[in-house]
């Protein structure tokens, strides 16, 4: 299916009068928030309003009060500290998010409901996001492309931001911190009965650090960053309203390739967000949303005579309108449909063209009660592509209610991941080692042209093998889950998981150059698959003190290589220059970046009379391998490893005549450090804040 | 008593034995395993031109003196990460000219543990179908790791080879680099080691 922006534009108009019409045979509201706000609610799971407590899917929420408490500036900082989630450093600088085992490009990250873009390979840089606005963080576990489509393959990270309060509210924050780190937040809301708008403004500023003095090159460099985000809401009457936001980002750092080779790289982010929501009766209600974004980063390289050494672009945009209708039969079920369309273009050096995606999709879900202990959620999503083959999503989740105190949660869901730009349209061809990338769609057009110069030594993989669709990476994912609430002061629970992923995209040599080197290009291959399981607990033995503790336990394996370690293939060497031995099927440890163990502690306390409160917290991660060191390119356990590490972090607050609030803490107290392997930690950080109120 | 015959008897067959190996007139010459290192093989490219224009020498090495040669009998001959045999013809116009017969194959194992030739495997170096030890990342002997720019010798990759006079070798390459360590700008890398076992007795395809 083709799409040009003329088309959009009738889609949106379509619905849009769709919904004018509809409007009139309003009916008269009665009070439809069936949740009363003590309770955690969450949105992210069903895309509506649910307690968490009585979802059927494993989730996670992290307080706004959280993130006051424990200071985070960045949404990477705050996460970390979350069990199971670890951010892992890209080679392209950014930070993305590992969840049950799964790479970042598995996790789909939301602001508001709608997706994040700007994943140049593949990591989706999630320090880029500000926490200062947030109300909470919605992470759920599992795949959940029954709702969300493409990337929601791990799971999903809702960033929900905050609701003005009454009258005109604002709060100015500040935050000054080693490596000259100035992070400079101003809230500020406005609200009366139908009408709120807020605004939200951040500074970023850090020196970068550098963990490796010995070269011109600086770890992190110099960098800032600015955020500005608006947001409206308007309710036109009792039954509808408008919400609308818009979000800028901008970001400028050094960027040094080596001591001659200096230039600068530059993002910038924008998305618009318009929400209309309309209740017709108490069991029907519509949304109708639009939403687009522009991500935009490039880079150059100057010699030291400052003429240009190398330019690079990338530019994407998301342009997606949707409709959904929500139904509740009764007080105990709800449907949720919806029916949208994803348009998205990418101008980028080094792609064989300028391509274009367009994904019409529908989903629909029911989430029934069936009897009062139990809990049911089926959904199923379909998505159109016009570059792949189009995905069926299926999922089902069942909450049981043993007792007052226990709960069995379990749900099986399938996830993709659409192939994304790069793993069909990349042409690049690297300079100096002079080996050629091509994507999926650009090979039986550019190897003939390679071989019409010359190029090509001889062909491994025939073209013919390149006429099917690339497959989406899809998972099937299983949670299952117990919680248990012995007393009120205790909650625990425990989660089993298991994700097995087919058709990972993986390169592979398909020609040999003339030069001897080699074109590669993305295929299907590998099987892998995350599983492990779980456990969190919350114990608060009065209302000052919270502790927090959580583990995960996790093997990541490729199931080709399991099998290859079992047949005895596999070869290593003790030092990369001693003679080859053969390796046992216990040996293969698993993919990289991935530890088997996990575990965080956090201890809460607030001082009440003294208006202070303070925390501890500790994170720890067992060894994990990078990369191969023995020549048989698998990890296995003769390979040198990242040793296991932990960090603790401590913070203390006080309020001062109720709108003033002080903090001061040190993340790292330890100073921990892995200058070899571990880029995206800094060391020690002496920090302090102010908020102020008004 | 029994002892007595018994030990007649052995020295009976020792003698015989070895009568018989002396009557043959062919001594059985000993395996030879050697360690070689630092090999170095170096090659440049000139990025200026594409595809980019790669010279440099080939450094020819024979398994029967063990050392690099400059003589028509080699067997396998070096430069940059290309490794040529003695059989076949030139896959370039640069290559040093085939003079004999030799091939290889490239097998998975130990060094130890490849104890036979398959002499169905051999393949010479050919304008069609490429050189007999293929080059680039993962298709012959090494890895090349694009974010590192190592190459190291893929564990477990063995090289049989047939000699200019059709008698049989094997190695591993065990590195890259001199003295077996990647210096920080890689500048030490065209520096071969490896260790070998070399059958010096003709049609013997054991070791």
């Amino acid at each position: 299916m083709s799409l040009n922006k003329n088309n959009i534009s009738i889609f949106f108009l379509i619905f849009f009068s769709c919904f004018s019409f509809s409007q009139e045979e309003t009916i008269t509201k009665q009070d439809s928030t069936k949740i009363e706000s003590l309770e955690e609610v969450i949105i992210t799971a069903t895309r509506t309003v649910r307690q968490l407590s009585s979802l059927p899917l494993p989730a996670q929420l992290i307080s706004k009060k959280e993130i006051q408490s424990v200071n985070s500036s960045r949404l990477s900082d705050i996460l970390n500290e979350q069990t199971g989630l670890i951010t892992v450093p890209d080679f392209g600088g950014g930070e993305g998010i590992q969840l049950q085992g799964l790479d970042s490009q598995y996790t789909l990250i939301l602001v508001d409901g709608v997706p994040l873009i700007g994943r140049s390979a593949g990591t989706l840089d999630i320090s880029r996001v500000s926490v200062g606005n947030i109300k909470q963080i919605e992470i759920v576990k599992g795949a959940s492309s029954s709702l969300y489509g493409s990337e929601a393959l791990g799971g999903v990270i809702n960033i929900i931001t905050d609701n003005p309060k009454y009258d005109f509210k604002g709060d100015l924050n500040s935050r000054v911190g080693t490596f000259n780190t100035y992070d400079t937040g101003l809230n500020l809301g406005y609200k009366k009965e139908n009408f709120s708008i807020s605004t939200f403004l951040n500074s970023f500023k850090s020196d970068g650090y550098d963990l490796n003095e010995n070269d011109a090159l600086n770890t992190i460099e110099p960098y800032s960053n600015y955020t500005l985000s608006t947001k409206l809401n308007y309710n036109f009457n009792d039954n509808t309203s408008l919400f609308l936001s818009g979000r800028y980002y901008t970001q400028n750092q050094d960027y040094i390739a080596s001591e001659d080779l200096k230039g600068e790289s530059n993002v910038n982010e924008w998305n618009t967000h318009l929400k209309l929501s309309h209740t017709y009766s108490q069991k029907w209600s519509s949304y109708f949303e639009f939403y687009a974004t522009r991500y935009k980063a490039d880079e150059y390289l100057n010699n030291t005579d400052t003429s240009r050494f190398s330019d690079s672009n990338f530019n994407q945009l998301l342009v997606r309108p949707e409709i959904r209708a929500t139904y509740n039969p009764t007080e105990k079920s709800a449907f949720i449909a919806g029916l949208g369309w994803n348009h998205e273009t990418l101008t980028r050096t080094d792609f064989s063209t300028q391509p274009e995606f367009n994904s019409p999709y529908a989903y629909l879900q029911y989430d029934t009660n069936p009897t009062e202990k139990m809990n049911i959620i089926f959904g199923a999503r379909f998505d159109n592509h016009s570059a792949y083959k189009s995905q069926f999503s299926p999922k089902v989740a069942l909450r049981y209610k043993l007792s007052e105190k226990l709960a069995i949660k379990s749900s099986v869901g399938y996830g993709f991941k659409a192939p994304d730009f790069r793993q069909l349209y990349f042409d690049f061809t690297n300079a100096t080692v002079g080996y050629t990338v091509l994507g999926y769609n650009a090979v039986t057009t550019k190897i003939p042209e390679l071989e019409a110069e010359g190029q090509i030594a001889n062909i491994i993989v025939p073209l013919s093998e390149f006429e099917d669709e690339l497959n989406p990476e899809n998972s099937i994912g299983i949670n299952i889950g117990l919680y248990y609430n012995p007393i009120s002061s205790i909650k625990l629970n425990l989660n089993v998981f298991r994700n097995t992923i087919e058709d990972l995209i993986d390169t592979r040599v398909i020609a040999n150059k003339t030069n001897g080197q080699n074109v590669f290009s993305y295929y299907n291959v590998h099987e892998v698959y995350t599983q492990g399981l779980e456990f969190n607990s919350t114990w608060k033995p009065n209302s000052n003190l919270k502790i927090t503790g959580g583990y995960q336990l996790l093997f990541a394996k490729d199931k080709t290589a399991e099998k290859a370690f079992k047949n005895g293939e596999v070869y290593a060497r003790e030092t990369p220059s001693s003679p080859s031995f053969q390796l046992k099927g216990d040996d293969y440890f698993g993919l990289y970046n991935r530890s088997r163990h996990m575990a965080n502690l956090k201890v809460f306390y607030e001082f009440t009379t003294l208006n202070l409160d303070a925390n501890i917290r500790g994170t720890y991660r067992s060894k994990y391998g990078l990369y191969d060191t023995n020549g048989n390119a698998y990890l296995d356990t003769y390979d040198d490893f990242v040793e296991g590490y932990s960090i603790w972090d401590f913070a203390i607050n006080k309020t001062l005549y109720k709108n003033y609030k002080l903090g001061f803490g040190i993340d790292n107290v330890f100073a921990f450090t892995d200058t070899q392997n571990i880029s995206n930690i800094s060391g020690r950080i002496i920090y302090g804040k102010l908020n102020i109120q008004f | 008593m029994n002892t007595f015959k018994f030990l007649t008897l052995v020295t009976l067959f020792i003698g015989f034995t070895s009568c018989s190996n002396d009557d043959d007139s062919t001594p059985v010459l000993e395996i030879e395993s050697e360690t070689v290192s630092n090999l170095q093989a170096t090659q440049t490219a000139d990025y200026s031109t594409n595809p980019p224009t790669i010279t440099g020498d080939y450094i020819k090495f024979s398994f029967e003196t063990g050392t690099t040669t400059t003589s028509d009998n080699w067997d396998i001959a070096f430069r940059g990460s290309t490794i040529i045999v003695n059989g076949g013809e030139a896959t370039a116009a640069d290559q040093p000219i085939r003079t004999a017969n030799a091939g290889a194959y490239i097998v998975t194992g130990t060094l130890a543990g490849i104890t036979e030739v398959n002499t169905e495997l051999f393949t010479s170096d050919s304008s069609a179908n490429g050189l007999a030890i293929p080059t680039g990342s993962d298709n012959g002997w090494y890895h090349y790791n694009p974010s590192t720019h190592i190459i190291s010798p893929i564990a477990g990759k063995i090289l049989v080879v047939k000699t200019n006079d059709g008698r049989y070798a094997k190695l591993e390459i065990l590195s890259y680099y001199e003295n077996s360590q990647p210096n920080d700008d890689l500048s030490n890398s065209q520096f071969y080691t490896f260790n070998y076992v070399y059958q010096p007795n003709t049609g013997v395809t054991t070791f």
